[in-house]
């Protein structure tokens, strides 16, 4: 059990400053390297969650694809470091402060909570193999619609992109 | 602190505040960031945070369905990196140029 | 991790020797790589430095320990120094999910012979070899040089293309298999070949009992893409030295090149690794079941214990026999076969690899679902 508490502690520790460091680097390509990071400790947290085929999938699709397309084309674009990398005046700070009691208020809500409110809901293990079988099932019968409804969504969007990225005829002409 | 057991027993409310400081760090990156790339990558660190509490809900209540829209955010959001960068590119291919702010002047 | 400290601990050093195995193997692969190129190009170094050319191996290590240490003057030294640490990590991390023999029953312990048993091994491997495209982009934009920004990002669209017919070509196993765990599979691969279709037990006892022969079109897909994740000839567009002149790796020497090659290395081990768990039987050994080869030992030394130890190891040796043939035709195919041109390597990944990958998928589940009746 104590085992599980420090690795979470060390997971959460590790998304936590890496989802951070991405808003806070002026740097665009560290700010992307930082996304890495986090979005392989959220693979770990799955994995602490006996989520593991999510957590596979976390790493294929998400550190695997999505964040190798934007460091790539990060990289092509080549840009410095910027001097006005965040927006400034008193919207911002405003903003700044909302986010800052936000995170203040969950925090304190959740001590306050915590210390009269403990463990109610019961930790039901299911035997892992067969959580990704269920999840296929499920998947594949009564989630079917949203499925094949996804599917056509990312077809669309193969398209769109190719239409998008396309230098000649696509929506403008260099 | 007042009681160890906090930091020793992880429930669900460990991952929901996980969760919720990860989504509120995105969302301060969507509202304080100027490169228009690094606005996409807090959204993705938003849908991310957002996959954390659907995962923690479905293993601490047994059920599965948390873990099938967890799918089909991760697909949804593959989708929007996909488009929103084939969008950026075209941009920067014409203007060369990221900042948000410069986009504001876009007209018709 | 384990039920006592026993168990942990031997759990522990398991860990640490799979990693060193893997690190070991290196310098027997640049021999291997070497000779093979020696004999086929008529090279002198390799074939007559010391007996069987081994002393070549030495001066490779001097070299390699002996560079000056550089860095380049427009480069970024984080991104720079990061780069060889991160292309070892995914190799290794992957190779500890492939079984690399019978697992070892000692008293009442069950130790597997891998790094550590993952039940979704396939997605998790595909998901950390992944990652090494991070170390391809880190080098390339690090080293702050043209030449080895356009190799990384030709490499990292070459691994990001491939990947999808790689795994495709695995979901054909899968739907036969039934199953993520590679233990698993090892284990269905035993004895002949034998299925059942439409309730007609079919056996022919000639054949060992392999994917290769129920996926031969996968196999084949899977070969090729694994050369190209590997960034090995005839895939390796990102060190085209004709263009490129050394791709991502340009401005890298000494101690942090040898780290790249690790990795490449690492990548090509994990992937005869798995072509040989998934396509030809893993570690058993063909036409006997693991039991029967129990039996056999216990027959032979009338000790329990000792069989256990006996078939573990003879699985094992003949693991690596299979891991070392694929290892050897990789040398053979990198020193016989031609370089792709760029296009070309796009047009086969996208036009000819997926389509076929897709029909293997459609075919394997429609052969499944006649063979279920």
């Amino acid at each position: 059990m104590i085992s599980d508490a420090i690795l979470f502690w060390i997971l959460a520790f590790l998304s936590l400053s890496a989802g951070l460091t991405v808003v806070m680097i002026a740097n665009p390509i560290y700010s992307a390297l930082a996304l890495v990071m986090t979005m392989v400790s959220v693979a770990g947290l799955f994995v602490t969650l006996g989520a593991y085929f999510l957590a596979g999938v976390q790493l294929i699709v998400y550190a695997g694809a999505v964040m190798v397309l934007f460091v790539m084309v990060l990289m092509l674009f080549d840009l410095k470091n910027e001097v006005y990398a965040f927006t400034q005046g008193l919207l911002t700070n405003v903003v700044k402060l909302g986010c800052l009691g936000l995170l203040a208020g969950l925090l304190a809500g959740t001590l306050v909570l915590s210390s009269y409110q403990s463990q109610e809901i019961q930790d039901k293990v299911v035997a892992a193999a067969d959580q990704t079988k269920a999840l296929g099932q499920l998947l594949f019968t009564q989630y079917l619609f949203g499925f094949e409804v996804l599917g056509i969504l990312l077809l669309i969007v193969a398209i769109g992109a190719v239409a998008l990225s396309r230098s000649r005829g696509g929506t403008h002409h260099v | 602190m007042y009681n160890l057991n906090w930091f020793s027993q992880i429930g669900l409310q460990h991952y929901l505040l996980l969760s919720s400081a990860l989504f509120i760090c995105g969302m301060a990156g969507v509202l304080l960031r100027k490169n228009a790339i690094v606005i996409l990558m807090s959204i993705e660190l938003m849908l991310n945070a957002v996959n954390i509490s659907f995962v923690a809900f479905s293993h601490y209540q047994s059920k599965l369905e948390g873990q099938i829209m967890v799918f089909f955010v991760m697909t949804i959001a593959a989708a929007e990196a996909a488009v929103g960068l084939a969008i950026m590119v075209s941009i920067f291919k014409r203007f060369r140029e990221v900042n948000i702010r410069f986009f504001e002047r876009l007209k018709g | 991790m384990g039920k006592d400290v026993f168990e942990v601990t031997i759990n522990c050093i398991k860990l640490i020797v799979v990693f060193l195995m893997m690190v070991q193997a290196v310098p027997i692969l640049v021999w291997l790589e070497r000779r093979g190129s020696a004999f086929i190009q008529n090279r002198f170094g390799p074939n007559r430095v010391g007996p069987l050319g081994l002393v070549q191996l030495l001066a490779d290590a001097v070299k390699f320990l002996f560079k000056e240490e550089f860095f380049p003057e427009n480069g970024t030294k984080f991104l720079y120094y990061a780069a060889p640490v991160v292309a070892l990590v995914p190799a290794t991390l992957a190779y500890c999910a492939i079984p690399l023999g019978h697992p070892l029953q000692y008293g009442e312990y069950l130790f597997r012979l891998q790094g550590f048993d993952v039940n979704v091994g396939i997605v998790y491997v595909l998901g950390v070899s992944g990652l090494a495209a991070y170390a391809i982009l880190l080098a390339g934009f690090g080293s702050g040089n043209k030449y080895s920004l356009l190799g990384a990002l030709r490499a990292s669209a070459q691994i990001i293309s491939y990947e999808l017919a790689l795994g495709l070509s695995i979901v054909g196993i899968i739907l036969l298999y039934g199953t993520f765990n590679l233990n698993e599979m090892v284990a269905m691969q035993q004895g002949p070949l034998s299925f059942s279709f439409r309730g007609h037990e079919i056996l022919v006892s000639w054949l060992p009992n392999w994917g290769i022969f129920y996926q031969p079109l996968g196999f084949v897909l899977f070969f090729a893409s694994i050369f190209a994740e590997s960034n090995r000839l005839p895939f390796d567009l990102a060190e085209g030295e004709a263009e490129l002149v050394a791709g991502f790796h340009v401005e890298y020497g000494g101690f942090k090149m040898l780290l790249f090659f690790i990795g490449e290395y690492g990548h090509m081990m994990v992937g005869s690794g798995l072509l040989a768990t998934f396509y030809m039987g893993g570690y058993g050994i063909p036409y006997i079941t693991n039991q029967a080869l129990w039996q056999t030992f216990m027959d032979w030394t009338q000790d329990g214990q000792l069989a256990h130890i006996l078939v573990s190891a003879a699985t094992f040796a003949m693991f690596s026999f299979k891991l070392a043939l694929c290892l050897w035709f990789f040398v053979q195919v990198r020193w016989t076969l031609p370089r792709f041109r760029y296009d070309q390597l796009m047009d086969l990944g996208w036009k000819t690899m997926l389509p076929w990958a897709l029909f293997n998928v459609i075919a394997t589940a429609l052969f499944i679902f006649v063979a279920h009746g």
